[in-house]
Protein backbone atom coordinates (compact mmCIF):
# COMPACT_ATOMS: atom_id res chain seq x y z
CA UNK A 1 0.00 0.00 0.00
CA UNK A 2 1.25 3.83 -0.79
CA UNK A 3 2.02 5.52 2.17
CA UNK A 4 -0.73 8.32 1.17
CA UNK A 5 -3.54 6.16 0.88
CA UNK A 6 -3.26 5.52 4.47
CA UNK A 7 -2.95 8.44 6.06
CA UNK A 8 -4.94 10.78 4.32
CA UNK A 9 -8.30 9.03 3.46
CA UNK A 10 -8.07 8.61 7.45
CA UNK A 11 -7.42 12.04 8.05
CA UNK A 12 -10.77 12.72 9.55
CA UNK A 13 -10.68 9.94 11.46
CA UNK A 14 -7.31 10.57 13.00
CA UNK A 15 -8.20 13.80 14.02
CA UNK A 16 -11.91 12.90 15.57
CA UNK A 17 -10.28 10.58 17.63
CA UNK A 18 -7.69 13.04 18.23
CA UNK A 19 -10.23 15.98 19.09
CA UNK A 20 -12.67 13.74 21.29
CA UNK A 21 -9.18 11.89 23.33
CA UNK A 22 -7.63 15.65 23.84
CA UNK A 23 -11.02 17.73 23.98
CA UNK A 24 -8.95 20.84 22.59
CA UNK A 25 -8.19 21.54 18.63
CA UNK A 26 -5.15 22.74 18.76
CA UNK A 27 -3.88 19.95 20.53
CA UNK A 28 -5.38 17.57 18.39
CA UNK A 29 -4.18 18.80 15.44
CA UNK A 30 -0.94 19.16 16.83
CA UNK A 31 -0.73 15.21 17.38
CA UNK A 32 -2.53 14.15 13.90
CA UNK A 33 0.45 16.21 12.44
CA UNK A 34 3.20 14.49 14.70
CA UNK A 35 1.44 10.81 14.50
CA UNK A 36 1.52 11.39 10.82
CA UNK A 37 5.22 12.09 10.93
CA UNK A 38 5.80 8.83 13.07
CA UNK A 39 3.98 6.42 10.12
CA UNK A 40 6.24 8.17 7.78
CA UNK A 41 9.06 7.49 9.95
CA UNK A 42 7.50 3.50 10.48
CA UNK A 43 5.74 2.95 7.46
CA UNK A 44 8.55 0.37 6.71
CA UNK A 45 7.11 -2.08 9.64
CA UNK A 46 3.92 -1.77 8.23
CA UNK A 47 2.67 -5.28 7.01
CA UNK A 48 -1.28 -4.55 6.23
CA UNK A 49 -2.78 -4.72 2.94
CA UNK A 50 -6.23 -3.42 3.20
CA UNK A 51 -7.56 -0.10 3.70
CA UNK A 52 -8.88 -1.02 7.30
CA UNK A 53 -5.72 -2.31 8.18
CA UNK A 54 -4.09 1.30 7.60
CA UNK A 55 -6.74 2.61 9.22
CA UNK A 56 -6.52 0.82 12.53
CA UNK A 57 -2.28 1.49 11.88
CA UNK A 58 -2.71 5.12 12.33
CA UNK A 59 -5.48 5.25 14.38
CA UNK A 60 -3.10 3.09 16.90
CA UNK A 61 -0.12 5.96 16.24
CA UNK A 62 -2.54 8.99 16.50
CA UNK A 63 -4.21 7.08 19.84
CA UNK A 64 -0.35 6.39 21.01
CA UNK A 65 0.72 10.29 19.89
CA UNK A 66 -1.61 11.00 22.35
CA UNK A 67 -0.98 9.20 25.28
CA UNK A 68 2.57 10.47 24.63
CA UNK A 69 1.17 14.45 24.64
CA UNK A 70 -0.85 13.53 27.50
CA UNK A 71 2.20 11.75 29.54
CA UNK A 72 4.59 14.40 28.95
CA UNK A 73 2.15 17.21 29.89
CA UNK A 74 2.16 16.70 33.61
CA UNK A 75 0.61 18.58 36.38
CA UNK A 76 -1.74 20.28 34.07
CA UNK A 77 -5.29 20.08 33.02
CA UNK A 78 -4.93 16.41 31.80
CA UNK A 79 -3.57 15.56 35.32
CA UNK A 80 -7.19 16.78 37.17
CA UNK A 81 -8.65 14.03 34.69
CA UNK A 82 -6.93 11.81 36.10
CA UNK A 83 -7.84 12.14 39.19
CA UNK A 84 -11.14 12.62 37.88
CA UNK A 85 -11.14 9.20 36.22
CA UNK A 86 -10.24 7.77 39.64
CA UNK A 87 -12.71 8.83 41.13
CA UNK A 88 -15.57 8.86 38.54
CA UNK A 89 -15.92 4.78 39.24
CA UNK A 90 -17.97 6.06 42.86
CA UNK A 91 -19.82 8.74 41.06
CA UNK A 92 -23.03 6.95 40.91
CA UNK A 93 -25.68 9.76 41.64
CA UNK A 94 -26.89 11.26 39.12
CA UNK A 95 -29.36 14.09 38.77
CA UNK A 96 -32.37 13.60 36.82
CA UNK A 97 -33.46 17.38 36.13
CA UNK A 98 -30.29 18.28 34.82
CA UNK A 99 -30.89 17.53 31.13
CA UNK A 100 -26.96 16.32 30.68
CA UNK A 101 -25.77 16.51 26.96
CA UNK A 102 -24.97 13.39 25.47
CA UNK A 103 -21.57 14.93 23.96
CA UNK A 104 -20.68 16.15 27.37
CA UNK A 105 -20.74 12.75 29.25
CA UNK A 106 -18.46 11.41 26.59
CA UNK A 107 -16.49 14.27 27.37
CA UNK A 108 -16.38 13.00 31.07
CA UNK A 109 -16.01 9.66 30.72
CA UNK A 110 -12.47 8.49 30.99
CA UNK A 111 -10.03 8.12 28.39
CA UNK A 112 -10.43 4.19 28.23
CA UNK A 113 -14.05 4.11 27.72
CA UNK A 114 -14.10 7.43 25.61
CA UNK A 115 -11.60 5.87 23.17
CA UNK A 116 -13.78 2.63 22.44
CA UNK A 117 -16.65 4.51 21.90
CA UNK A 118 -15.32 6.91 19.26
CA UNK A 119 -13.35 4.18 17.37
CA UNK A 120 -16.39 1.60 17.74
CA UNK A 121 -19.55 4.33 17.32
CA UNK A 122 -18.08 7.09 15.39
CA UNK A 123 -16.05 5.20 13.19
CA UNK A 124 -16.96 1.34 13.25
CA UNK A 125 -14.11 -0.43 13.75
CA UNK A 126 -14.69 -4.11 14.90
CA UNK A 127 -14.00 -5.40 17.94
CA UNK A 128 -10.89 -6.88 16.83
CA UNK A 129 -9.57 -3.30 15.24
CA UNK A 130 -10.14 -1.60 18.57
CA UNK A 131 -7.99 -4.37 20.51
CA UNK A 132 -5.15 -3.26 17.79
CA UNK A 133 -5.36 -0.12 17.89
CA UNK A 134 -5.65 0.15 21.76
CA UNK A 135 -3.29 -2.77 22.81
CA UNK A 136 -5.57 -4.59 24.67
CA UNK A 137 -7.46 -8.12 24.66
CA UNK A 138 -10.63 -8.32 22.91
CA UNK A 139 -12.24 -9.07 26.00
CA UNK A 140 -11.78 -5.97 27.05
CA UNK A 141 -12.28 -3.94 24.70
CA UNK A 142 -16.22 -5.73 25.09
CA UNK A 143 -16.58 -5.32 28.20
CA UNK A 144 -15.31 -1.67 28.15
CA UNK A 145 -17.19 -0.65 25.66
CA UNK A 146 -20.37 -2.33 27.46
CA UNK A 147 -18.97 -0.03 30.51
CA UNK A 148 -18.92 2.89 28.61
CA UNK A 149 -22.34 2.79 27.11
CA UNK A 150 -23.94 1.78 30.50
CA UNK A 151 -22.31 5.37 31.40
CA UNK A 152 -23.92 7.08 28.82
CA UNK A 153 -27.20 5.85 28.82
CA UNK A 154 -27.31 6.86 32.31
CA UNK A 155 -26.76 10.31 31.29
CA UNK A 156 -29.17 10.09 28.78
CA UNK A 157 -32.47 9.24 31.29
CA UNK B 1 -31.32 -5.23 33.95
CA UNK B 2 -30.76 -8.24 36.30
CA UNK B 3 -28.30 -9.93 33.92
CA UNK B 4 -25.26 -7.94 33.99
CA UNK B 5 -22.87 -10.71 33.29
CA UNK B 6 -25.05 -10.61 29.97
CA UNK B 7 -24.70 -6.76 29.10
CA UNK B 8 -21.21 -7.20 27.71
CA UNK B 9 -22.57 -10.39 25.71
CA UNK B 10 -25.89 -8.55 24.36
CA UNK B 11 -23.71 -5.42 23.25
CA UNK B 12 -21.54 -7.41 21.51
CA UNK B 13 -24.49 -9.27 19.90
CA UNK B 14 -25.74 -6.10 18.67
CA UNK B 15 -22.43 -4.90 17.44
CA UNK B 16 -22.37 -8.25 15.14
CA UNK B 17 -19.48 -9.93 17.21
CA UNK B 18 -21.08 -12.79 18.88
CA UNK B 19 -20.31 -15.87 16.98
CA UNK B 20 -23.86 -16.97 15.17
CA UNK B 21 -24.07 -20.13 17.69
CA UNK B 22 -23.86 -17.69 20.81
CA UNK B 23 -26.09 -14.86 19.16
CA UNK B 24 -28.99 -17.68 18.38
CA UNK B 25 -28.90 -18.52 21.97
CA UNK B 26 -28.91 -14.94 23.70
CA UNK B 27 -32.15 -14.37 20.81
CA UNK B 28 -33.85 -16.90 22.45
CA UNK B 29 -33.00 -15.91 25.93
CA UNK B 30 -34.56 -12.21 24.65
CA UNK B 31 -37.90 -13.56 23.13
CA UNK B 32 -38.53 -14.75 26.45
CA UNK B 33 -37.03 -11.99 28.90
CA UNK B 34 -39.05 -8.48 28.88
CA UNK B 35 -35.92 -7.27 30.65
CA UNK B 36 -33.38 -7.97 27.94
CA UNK B 37 -35.84 -7.03 25.55
CA UNK B 38 -36.08 -3.42 27.00
CA UNK B 39 -32.65 -3.39 27.60
CA UNK B 40 -32.05 -4.02 24.29
CA UNK B 41 -34.62 -1.31 23.14
CA UNK B 42 -32.84 1.39 25.04
CA UNK B 43 -29.48 0.86 23.63
CA UNK B 44 -30.72 0.59 19.61
CA UNK B 45 -31.90 4.22 21.95
CA UNK B 46 -29.02 4.79 22.85
CA UNK B 47 -26.58 4.51 19.54
CA UNK B 48 -29.41 6.58 17.41
CA UNK B 49 -28.42 9.53 20.23
CA UNK B 50 -24.86 8.61 20.02
CA UNK B 51 -25.15 9.19 15.81
CA UNK B 52 -27.32 12.25 15.85
CA UNK B 53 -25.31 14.14 18.82
CA UNK B 54 -21.81 13.05 18.64
CA UNK B 55 -20.10 14.17 14.86
CA UNK B 56 -17.46 12.71 13.40
CA UNK B 57 -15.48 15.59 13.03
CA UNK B 58 -13.68 16.45 9.61
CA UNK B 59 -9.86 17.48 9.79
CA UNK B 60 -9.12 21.14 9.36
CA UNK B 61 -8.24 22.60 5.96
CA UNK B 62 -4.39 24.02 7.38
CA UNK B 63 -4.05 20.52 8.65
CA UNK B 64 -5.01 18.29 5.60
CA UNK B 65 -2.33 20.77 3.97
CA UNK B 66 0.56 20.24 6.55
CA UNK B 67 0.06 16.35 6.49
CA UNK B 68 0.00 16.59 2.81
CA UNK B 69 3.43 18.45 2.44
CA UNK B 70 4.71 16.38 4.91
CA UNK B 71 3.94 13.46 2.77
CA UNK B 72 5.31 14.75 -0.08
CA UNK B 73 8.60 16.16 0.99
CA UNK B 74 8.93 13.10 2.57
CA UNK B 75 8.21 10.87 0.19
CA UNK B 76 11.43 9.65 -2.14
CA UNK B 77 8.73 9.99 -5.28
CA UNK B 78 8.28 13.54 -4.11
CA UNK B 79 7.23 15.70 -7.45
CA UNK B 80 8.38 19.29 -7.93
CA UNK B 81 6.52 21.31 -6.66
CA UNK B 82 5.97 24.96 -8.04
CA UNK B 83 5.41 27.38 -6.32
CA UNK B 84 4.00 30.92 -7.10
CA UNK B 85 6.67 33.29 -7.18
CA UNK B 86 6.38 36.73 -7.28
CA UNK B 87 9.80 38.43 -6.42
CA UNK B 88 9.41 41.73 -5.23
CA UNK B 89 11.02 42.74 -2.17
CA UNK B 90 9.65 41.82 1.36
CA UNK B 91 10.83 40.82 4.60
CA UNK B 92 10.56 37.87 6.23
CA UNK B 93 12.01 37.23 9.88
CA UNK B 94 13.17 33.96 10.98
CA UNK B 95 12.99 33.96 14.52
CA UNK B 96 15.15 30.71 15.94
CA UNK B 97 15.08 29.92 19.89
CA UNK B 98 18.23 29.13 21.50
CA UNK B 99 18.90 27.20 24.76
CA UNK B 100 15.33 26.11 25.06
CA UNK B 101 15.03 24.37 28.53
CA UNK B 102 12.47 21.58 29.21
CA UNK B 103 9.64 21.83 31.37
CA UNK B 104 7.72 24.79 29.67
CA UNK B 105 4.22 24.11 31.11
CA UNK B 106 1.58 24.45 29.09
CA UNK B 107 -0.14 27.27 28.52
CA UNK B 108 3.17 29.20 27.66
CA UNK B 109 2.31 28.52 24.01
CA UNK B 110 -0.15 31.48 24.42
CA UNK B 111 3.00 33.78 25.94
CA UNK B 112 5.36 32.33 23.50
CA UNK B 113 3.12 33.64 20.69
CA UNK B 114 2.35 36.57 22.49
CA UNK B 115 6.41 37.17 22.82
CA UNK B 116 6.88 36.20 19.15
CA UNK B 117 4.70 38.79 17.93
CA UNK B 118 6.71 41.25 20.36
CA UNK B 119 10.05 40.21 19.02
CA UNK B 120 8.26 41.02 15.69
CA UNK B 121 6.83 44.19 15.96
CA UNK B 122 10.32 45.10 17.45
CA UNK B 123 12.09 44.38 14.49
CA UNK B 124 9.95 46.35 12.18
CA UNK B 125 11.04 49.33 14.55
CA UNK B 126 14.82 51.16 12.40
CA UNK B 127 17.36 49.83 12.77
CA UNK B 128 15.96 46.58 14.79
CA UNK B 129 15.73 44.34 11.87
CA UNK B 130 18.89 42.33 11.44
CA UNK B 131 22.08 42.09 13.19
CA UNK B 132 23.51 40.30 10.32
CA UNK B 133 22.67 41.62 6.58
CA UNK B 134 22.96 39.43 3.83
CA UNK B 135 20.99 37.33 1.77
CA UNK B 136 23.76 34.42 1.41
CA UNK B 137 22.53 31.87 3.97
CA UNK B 138 26.46 30.77 4.38
CA UNK B 139 27.11 34.31 5.95
CA UNK B 140 23.92 34.20 8.10
CA UNK B 141 24.12 31.05 9.11
CA UNK B 142 28.16 30.74 10.29
CA UNK B 143 27.30 34.09 12.13
CA UNK B 144 25.38 32.13 14.85
CA UNK B 145 28.02 30.43 15.94
CA UNK B 146 28.76 30.89 19.43
CA UNK B 147 26.04 33.37 19.80
CA UNK B 148 23.81 29.92 20.35
CA UNK B 149 24.34 26.14 21.29
CA UNK B 150 22.48 24.97 18.28
CA UNK B 151 22.74 26.19 14.55
CA UNK B 152 19.37 26.69 12.86
CA UNK B 153 18.54 26.10 8.98
CA UNK B 154 18.66 28.93 7.46
CA UNK B 155 17.68 28.86 3.62
CA UNK B 156 17.47 31.44 0.61
CA UNK B 157 13.84 31.38 -0.77
CA UNK B 158 14.66 33.98 -3.48
CA UNK B 159 13.84 31.81 -6.41
CA UNK B 160 10.00 31.88 -4.69
CA UNK B 161 9.81 35.36 -3.80
CA UNK B 162 11.18 35.19 -0.63
CA UNK B 163 14.22 36.49 -0.04
CA UNK B 164 17.18 36.26 3.02
CA UNK B 165 17.68 39.46 4.14
CA UNK B 166 19.26 38.65 6.92
CA UNK B 167 19.51 37.36 10.85
CA UNK B 168 19.74 38.77 14.33
CA UNK B 169 19.86 37.70 17.51
CA UNK B 170 16.83 38.24 20.40
CA UNK B 171 15.22 37.15 23.60
CA UNK B 172 12.32 35.22 24.04
CA UNK B 173 10.88 32.84 26.30
CA UNK B 174 13.66 33.76 28.68
CA UNK B 175 16.11 32.54 26.21
CA UNK B 176 18.47 33.76 23.45
CA UNK B 177 16.99 32.93 19.98
CA UNK B 178 17.91 33.64 16.67
CA UNK B 179 15.94 35.12 14.41
CA UNK B 180 16.49 35.02 10.33
CA UNK B 181 14.73 37.46 8.00
CA UNK B 182 13.04 36.76 5.08
CA UNK B 183 11.53 39.01 2.63
CA UNK B 184 8.65 39.10 0.55
CA UNK B 185 7.32 42.20 -1.21
CA UNK B 186 6.52 45.03 1.68
CA UNK B 187 5.84 42.68 4.15
CA UNK B 188 7.89 41.32 7.31
CA UNK B 189 7.06 37.26 8.61
CA UNK B 190 8.87 36.07 11.51
CA UNK B 191 9.35 32.67 11.98
CA UNK B 192 10.36 30.98 15.33
CA UNK B 193 11.85 27.72 15.53
CA UNK B 194 13.54 25.65 18.47
CA UNK B 195 14.78 22.02 18.71
CA UNK B 196 11.87 19.48 19.37
CA UNK B 197 13.96 17.72 21.64
CA UNK B 198 13.43 20.89 24.52
CA UNK B 199 9.83 21.04 22.86
CA UNK B 200 7.66 21.77 26.15
CA UNK B 201 4.03 20.35 25.93
CA UNK B 202 2.20 22.88 22.85
CA UNK B 203 -1.12 24.20 23.40
CA UNK B 204 -1.12 27.09 20.86
CA UNK B 205 -3.26 26.83 17.78
CA UNK B 206 -1.69 26.03 14.34
CA UNK B 207 -2.91 29.52 12.79
CA UNK B 208 -3.94 32.56 15.13
CA UNK B 209 -4.40 36.25 14.71
CA UNK B 210 -3.21 38.98 16.96
CA UNK B 211 -3.35 42.56 16.66
CA UNK B 212 -3.76 41.74 12.99
CA UNK B 213 -0.47 40.08 12.72
CA UNK B 214 -0.96 36.12 11.46
CA UNK B 215 0.77 33.80 14.32
CA UNK B 216 1.59 30.13 12.82
CA UNK B 217 3.11 27.20 14.47
CA UNK B 218 3.86 24.51 12.71
CA UNK B 219 6.54 21.00 13.65
CA UNK B 220 9.24 19.28 12.05
CA UNK B 221 11.09 16.13 13.01
CA UNK B 222 13.49 18.59 14.47
CA UNK B 223 12.48 22.45 15.29
CA UNK B 224 9.17 23.82 16.22
CA UNK B 225 8.26 26.44 14.12
CA UNK B 226 6.71 29.99 14.68
CA UNK B 227 5.57 32.53 11.61
CA UNK B 228 4.55 36.01 12.43
CA UNK B 229 3.76 38.71 9.63
CA UNK B 230 1.45 40.81 8.45
CA UNK B 231 1.22 38.77 4.89
CA UNK B 232 -1.80 37.53 3.73
CA UNK B 233 -2.40 34.12 5.44
CA UNK B 234 -2.12 32.06 2.11
CA UNK B 235 1.15 33.92 1.27
CA UNK B 236 2.32 32.79 4.89
CA UNK B 237 0.86 29.62 4.76
CA UNK B 238 3.40 29.33 1.02
CA UNK B 239 6.27 29.89 3.17
CA UNK B 240 5.55 27.37 5.98
CA UNK B 241 5.37 24.88 2.90
CA UNK B 242 9.08 26.20 1.69
CA UNK B 243 10.38 25.86 5.44
CA UNK B 244 8.65 22.49 5.47
CA UNK B 245 10.24 20.82 2.38
CA UNK B 246 13.40 22.53 2.38
CA UNK B 247 13.86 21.44 6.59
CA UNK B 248 12.52 17.47 5.03
CA UNK B 249 15.13 18.14 2.00
CA UNK B 250 17.83 18.74 4.39
CA UNK B 251 16.96 16.14 6.61
CA UNK B 252 19.16 12.70 6.57
CA UNK B 253 16.59 10.00 5.41
CA UNK B 254 15.44 7.67 6.29
CA UNK B 255 15.44 9.30 10.02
Amino acid sequence: MEFEAIVLPHLDAAYTLARYLTRNDADAQDIVQDASLRALKYFGGFRGTTDSDGRAWFLAIVRNTAYTWRNRTRGDALISEFNEELHSEEKTTHDPVAAVDLRQALDALPLEFREVIVLRELQGLSYKEIADVTGVPVGTVMSRLSRARKRLQEALT
Amino acid sequence: MTHPNLEAQLDAYLDGELAAADARALEAHIAQCPECARWRDDRVTLRAAIKSQIPVLRAPDVLRQRVRTQIRSGSRFRATVVWRSLALAASVAVVAFGGWQLGLQRGRGESLAAEVLTSHIRSLMPGHLTDVQSSDQHTVKPWFNGKLDYSPPVYDFAGQGFPLLGGRLDYVGGRPVAALVYGRRQHVINVVLWPRDRDPPASAPAAQTRQGYHVLRWVTPDYTYWAVSDLGLAELQDFERLLLQADSAAAPQPR
